[in-house]
């Protein structure tokens, strides 16, 4: 009567060993064994055939006799946890071995060895779940072992090149007091002072900001504030060096407003009287300090914006009712309940602000002048001739270090903090208004700066469509025809061709890894997982310039030598947009009940199955929003791919940097408008799709 | 079925998380066909019990036994135990026949056949009509029984509930629990159902495994457990209980109890014999009397009612007397005492519980 099947769910049948083995074994004969010297993109048949492992060396003949005696060990049932041990131990050592072999002869590992290492982790997730692993899980035993290659092949691994740089000299001496060298033989008091600067008053301006928006896009009766939701969008979809370049469109030497001023005033306007020194002096003032605050502000605030009305919409209005009935009048009760019930969520937005700012490249670049920040020091030391690596990864060091107290702080004091309390309770009441003073002040700010942000699109806009902005206001298309008309082999397209592959091929990539880490480390206690929840940190605290210090040191020699390829570039976007999958991952699976997972392994579905049909379906809205959100992440980041695109492989943002660089700003405006609509249109299209359907179902738990 | 179903056998068993021991070396077996409670109050270790029985979470020590077979390495997916969870966990994004198939289907039932038997195990829950309707369209009563039902679709060798009554309203609790008793009679498969609510445990059980900090309090039939508490935790658990000190004096079968300022000879069960001196005395409410006069002075307590609560059918009274506050429970249609009367207290010899001092920590 009860139903039996041969296997049960989640044993291992020998054909998954051997189909894993005769996969390695396919691998090792036709796929290139060592890497070839123009990628897999670009090769000719000679250089193929002798990057075959057994045409490469005789010595690799070792590897397929090892996997064909792995053979009947696939077939007969060891004794015990023979079977077990005996996989462990056997793709352990050939892993081993292979990794030692090519790091002893300082070759470079091909696609066809990938493969193969692939399948010998692959066994060996088997043999470590038949010892218990996991609860003989090979599933998710392998799995862990995927993220745990992932976080330490390209989180670990290239951080470690960079203490490696600092720590040892040139010749492989351990020279501990070298990191002190390097940082005094320049300014980098300086360097840091300012970055330290910046970041704070543009975390507590942010805030304050992003206090005023919450506030009146939640609590205040005007009309105006149903724009206050639309407007978190504009930052995510813009390249962040993009908020910079319109300011000086706007404010620079050669901007609107000087333009306006000196029409109305006379050549020196009202505020550039001769002789004057100071802020308002015509010698550039948007660039330095002022300028790199007002883009960071203008587009950091959303982010502070959508931490600190997240609380405030779940703050239970009964309190501040509470309040109201104690004879405090509405301002007194915003002053002495509402915001210190905001105080995790404010001090969350100021320290995320502050990350943001010390990590932020495109700002800087643009608008920097003689202001000195951690981020484009490290770029401006490896850029150009002057090729210093050892300086570049000492401050990489400083602003990963500074990143990661940042974070620490956040996480530990901060992050599990709240003053709302979840009851499943339906709250009842009615939010209190604002004072009405206050209100009106909000009005004023909210609708100032929406004009400016409106001028600023429109001035980008406008950018592309004029000769030369502040000499020559001709409308003319010559910039959009350079770019889009002149064949698909030059112009825009070939760096926008390569956005939209390689974010394409990272958006599922990210997902897929990210809502892995956000699963195994909500769902798994395991031995091993301090190291997932480290590379996890690492993810989250990386500033982009410090991942393309690290990868170029990293991956520019032997045995993982990928600059310059298109993969590089790929995971550089995954690693950058995975904080994204995992923290939308970990948050969807703290909705979902363990005990639906369990339900379904006790109807005797395994691990995969239960993946596949309970978790995944529930999962779907996450799992898109966070494709849509990591592809347009992939498309807008500069930060890290400017250290690794090639000529081959330039992209859009690095693309318009060049040109930015080269003094062409209306051909920059110009494709960067056209790269922000693209953006637009898209998110409006996923926003629609994932609107309209249906088949999500709430998710009750208890 | 009743004969292929099996008994359950745990052999010092023990859960560590950590430092924290959750389950001490416990030693349980549950008789074949049985329905057996775990009772306890919060984090006393009955639902861990569950979930090492499940598979759902491995044990630290001990082994586990389903009949002749020893399931200790197997996991939850290959032990063939069905469950039902506190929540229910009915997959949200699926139909009440998709929920109820979805074993089925993993095991590649013929289609026909998973057709027929979430029919039929809907019909035993009275869900039959409901297969295309999703959960969130159901009441939390029908969803129950509808994890039920998937439950007991893949006739599972073992039956447990997890606190399976604790998110339904008190009015329709009786009527879910006398059905899952029904089911689990029916099916005779061998169930084990965690509570933390004694009425509930006594209502279902055929025997009841009261646990406390992770070991084994008292096990035993409803009635036992009820009227020969072992320990004062078990009779303060199981019903309720005025408890207080006293002390037994006297020799042979002829014994006498000392508390307060009066003295009630007991008949001392020879089988279990009570040392003389300090021991504790379980009255259930029931068996304290309140008497306006007092016709035999040396066997009635003095009182005066501190508190007086009317709940309908009965009233109960705080009783302050010189072996403590009694609490007690009188029909309403009896002689009603007022707050600050003076009352005698009359107590059922034969019915008063003698638990020995120990080392309980009580």
């Amino acid at each position: 009567m009860n139903q039996r099947i041969n296997t049960a769910p989640g044993e291992i049948g020998p054909w998954v060993l051997l189909s894993w083995i005769s996969i390695a074994l396919a691998a090792y004969c036709l796929l290139p064994w060592t890497a070839l010297e123009y990628g897999l993109t670009d090769f000719t048949k000679e250089e193929w055939l002798n990057a075959l492992g057994w045409k490469f060396s005789k010595i690799t003949l070792i590897l397929p006799l090892t996997l064909a005696a792995l053979v009947p060990f696939g077939l007969i049932k060891l004794p015990g946890r023979g079977t077990g041990w005996f996989f462990t131990i056997a793709s352990g050592t050939v892993i081993g071995a292979v990794l030692i072999g090519f790091v002893t002869t300082q070759t470079s590992m091909g696609l066809g060895c990938g493969v193969v290492m692939m399948c010998l982790a692959a066994l060996f997730a088997v043999g470590i779940s038949e010892l218990g692993f996991q609860r003989g899980d090979t599933f998710i035993a392998g799995a862990v072992i995927f993220v745990v290659f992932m976080v330490v092949a390209f989180i670990f691994f290239p951080v470690w090149e960079i203490f490696r740089n600092v720590l040892f000299t040139k010749n492989g001496e351990f020279a501990p007091l070298q990191f002190f060298q390097i940082i005094t033989s320049f300014g980098v008091g300086r360097v840091v002072w300012n970055t330290l600067m910046l970041a704070f008053t543009v975390g507590a301006a942010t805030t304050i900001c992003g206090i005023v928006f919450a506030l009146y896009s939640i609590r205040a009766t005007s009309r105006i504030r149903v724009l206050i939701r639309v407007f978190y969008i504009l930052p995510i979809i813009t390249p962040p060096f993009v908020v910079g370049m319109s300011l000086i469109l706007l404010f620079g030497r050669a901007g609107m407003i000087n333009d306006a001023l000196m029409f109305l005033l006379g050549p020196q306007g009202l505020f550039t009287p001769a002789g004057a020194q100071g802020i308002f002096e015509r010698s550039g003032y948007i660039y330095g300090f002022s300028g790199i605050f007002l883009a960071q502000v203008l587009s950091l605030t959303p982010v502070s914006y959508m931490v600190i009305s997240g609380m405030l919409s779940s703050i239970n209005p009964s309190m501040e009712e509470a309040s109201l009935t104690m004879r405090a009048n509405r301002g007194k009760t915003l002053w002495n309940v509402t915001l210190p019930l905001l105080r995790p969520a404010i001090a969350n937005s100021f320290l995320l602000g502050m990350i943001s700012s010390a990590a932020d490249f495109g700002n800087p670049l643009v608008l920097g002048g003689e202001y000195d920040v951690l981020s484009t020091e490290i770029y401006f030391s490896i850029a150009g001739a002057q090729l210093d690596f050892a300086k570049a990864s000492a401050l990489g060091l400083i602003l990963l270090f500074l990143s990661l107290t940042v974070f620490f702080i956040q996480r530990k004091w901060i992050g599990k903090k709240s003053y709302v309390t979840v009851t499943g309770v339906e709250t009842s009441g009615n939010v209190t208004p604002l004072p009405v003073g206050m209100q009106r002040c909000m009005t004023v700010f909210v609708t100032l700066w929406f004009v400016l942000v409106g001028v600023l699109y429109v001035s980008i806009f406008l950018g592309g469509f004029v000769k030369q902005w502040g000499a020559d206001y001709t409308l003319t298309l010559s910039h959009h025809l350079e770019l889009w008309s002149k064949g698909l082999g030059s112009g825009a397209w070939p760096s926008f061709r390569n956005s939209l592959t390689y974010a394409v091929v990272a958006a599922p990539l990210t997902t897929l890894v990210g809502v892995l880490i956000a699963y195994i480390l909500t769902r798994k206690q395991f031995w091993g997982r301090g190291i997932i929840d480290f590379g996890t940190v690492l993810i989250f605290a990386i500033p982009g310039t410090v991942v393309g210090v690290a990868y170029i040191l990293a991956f520019n020699t032997p045995p993982i030598e990928i600059t310059g390829t298109a993969i590089i570039l790929i995971i550089t976007m995954a690693i950058r947009a995975m904080p994204v999958g995992i923290r939308g991952g970990m948050s969807a699976l703290s909705q979902i009940s363990t005990n639906l997972e369990e339900a379904s392994v006790l109807q005797r579905a395994g691990s995969l199955k239960t993946i596949w049909s309970v978790l995944l379906p529930l999962l779907k809205s996450t799992i898109v929003s966070s494709m849509a959100y990591s592809f347009i992440r992939a498309m807008t980041t500069v930060s890290a791919v400017i250290f690794l695109a090639t000529a081959g492989t330039d992209v859009a943002t690095t693309y318009i940097l060049s040109r930015v660089e080269s003094g062409d700003t209306g051909v920059a405006v110009a494709y960067g408008s056209v790269l922000i609509f693209t953006m637009l249109i898209f998110t409006l299209l996923v926003q629609f799709i994932t609107g309209r359907s249906r088949t999500e179902k709430q998710v009750k738990t208890f | 079925m009743t004969d292929s179903s099996i008994k359950i056998v745990l052999k010092n068993v023990s859960k560590h998380f950590g430092k924290v021991r959750a389950l001490d070396g416990i030693d349980i077996e549950f008789a074949q066909g049985t329905l057996t409670t775990l009772l306890g109050p919060s984090g006393c270790g009955k639902t861990t019990l569950l979930r090492l029985v499940s598979g759902l979470e491995p044990v630290t020590t001990g082994e586990i036994w389903f009949g002749d077979e020893n399931v200790t390495g197997l996991s939850a997916t290959r032990r063939d135990v069905g469950m039902v969870f506190q929540s229910y966990a009915l997959f949200p994004h699926m139909t009440v026949a998709q929920n109820v198939g979805y074993g089925l289907r993993v095991l590649k039932t013929a289609p026909e056949e998973i057709e027929s038997r979430i029919r039929e195990v809907l019909q035993m829950v009275a869900m039959d009509g409901y297969q295309s309707r999703y959960p969130d369209e159901l009441s939390g009563g029908q969803q129950q029984r509808v994890a039920v039902a998937r439950a007991m679709v893949l006739r599972p060798k073992v039956l447990l509930f997890d606190e399976p009554l604790s998110n339904i309203d008190s009015k329709l609790r009786r009527s879910m629990r006398e059905d899952i008793r029904r089911l689990q009679q029916l099916s005779g498969i061998t169930s084990i159902y965690v509570t933390h609510d004694q009425a509930e445990a006594m209502a279902v059980s055929d025997e009841i495994i009261l646990m406390r900090n992770g070991t084994i309090e008292q096990q035993g039939p409803p009635q036992s457990l009820y009227h020969y508490p072992a320990t004062v935790f078990v009779a303060d658990f199981i019903g309720e209980s005025n408890i207080i000190t006293a002390e037994l004096i006297g020799s042979g079968g002829k014994r006498q109890i000392v508390f307060g300022d009066i003295k009630i000879s007991v008949s001392v069960d020879e089988q279990m014999p009570y040392a003389n001196g300090p021991v504790k005395l379980s009255l259930r409410p029931e068996i304290i009397e309140l008497l306006n006069s007092n016709p035999n002075a040396d066997q009635r307590l003095k009182g005066v009612i501190v508190q007086r609560a009317y709940m309908g059918p009965v009233i109960e009274y705080s009783v302050e007397t010189k072996a403590g506050t009694l609490f007690t429970r009188v029909p309403a249609h009896s002689h009603q005492f007022q707050v600050n009367e003076k009352v005698y207290v009359h107590i059922h010899p034969d019915e008063i519980i003698i638990i020995p001092e120990n080392d309980d920590n009580n």
